[in-house]
């Protein structure tokens, strides 16, 4: 079992406030200015909720994808995932696309395909995230 | 209705057990951060990891819901803050999956009490995309507790 924390706190009003992610319990990045403008428009430098779980589906795929190919004999020498995810307010999340080019020696093209596509299945983020209208996956090698 | 698009990159070298990527913010360029499996399923060591990230991702999430669901119900808070605990386990069957995410929130509020910001804690649960979207896998929890204007 695994435990991760993040640390946040806001001042003032939605719209005119802003907030601050304080930190996480590893220690890794904080604190970080977050504003509803640069969330529901133009990043301008700050981060978003909505690019911390693209950050988190791709790193979570990544993991995935990397250990199905080193159980299938054919580990990953690099993979470049990118996750774009689309938020409109007052619906919800209601996209995430996934891409992901990889170099993969002794492996085709097919065969990438079909191992991206069971990562984009079964990491714990895209299950955590079934709810999700759409998720599209890219692989190409 | 405006769509909003944010981007995350991830470039991964050799295997998860003993590769390791870095996790790029691509719309804001705010972060870029080492990730590891070791970081991810044992101690952090200075390291995030998918769940750690959607713990902030929660947290900041949730925190503009509440101030929505304040300043809608006339008491706009002065300050808020948000601690998420998110927690991947090891379910019978079904493998690896993220079970739960702890929300505990304070907030300095005035004209606010125990019930009203309770109730717009449980709404801001309800509004919260995030919120919402991780129940596919996750108990979302909500503990929320007002404190005094210039209290801790």
């Amino acid at each position: 079992m695994a435990d991760r924390i993040g640390h946040v706190t806001w001042r003032g009003p939605l719209v005119e406030g802003s907030g601050t992610i304080d930190g996480v319990g590893s220690g890794a990045f904080g604190p970080l200015d977050v504003t509803w403008a640069s969330r529901a428009e133009d990043p301008n430098g700050r981060t978003s909720p909505e690019e911390l779980l693209a950050a988190a589906h791709a790193a979570c795929f990544s993991m995935a994808l990397a250990h199905a190919l080193a159980q299938a004999g054919t580990p990953a020498a690099k993979l470049e995932t990118s996750a774009t995810v689309t938020f409109v307010p007052g619906t919800g999340i209601t996209k995430v696309a996934l891409t992901v080019r990889g170099t993969v020696p002794g492996l085709d093209e097919a065969g990438f395909r079909e191992k991206a596509e069971d990562a984009k299945v079964g990491c714990p983020v895209s299950r955590a995230l079934a709810a999700v209208d759409e998720i599209t996956l890219e692989a190409s090698l | 209705m405006p769509r909003i698009v944010r981007e995350a990159a991830v470039d991964w070298k050799g295997s998860t057990a003993r590769g390791a990527g870095v996790v790029e913010a691509a719309s804001s360029g705010a972060f870029a951060l080492p990730v590891t499996l070791a970081s991810r399923v044992a101690g952090p060591e200075g390291k995030t990891s998918p769940e750690e990230l959607l713990a902030a991702a929660h947290a900041a999430c949730f925190v503009t819901s509440l101030g929505s669901e304040l300043a809608r119900a006339g008491t706009p808070p002065v300050r808020m803050h948000v601690h998420c605990r998110v927690t991947m386990d090891e379910v019978e069957g079904k493998g690896h999956l993220i079970v739960a995410s702890a929300i505990t929130t304070r907030g300095v509020v005035p004209g606010a009490d125990r019930a009203s910001f309770a109730q717009a804690a449980e709404a801001a649960d309800a509004g919260c995309p995030f919120s919402s979207l991780i129940k596919a896998s996750a108990t979302v929890t909500i503990d929320a507790t007002l404190e005094s204007e210039g209290g801790r």
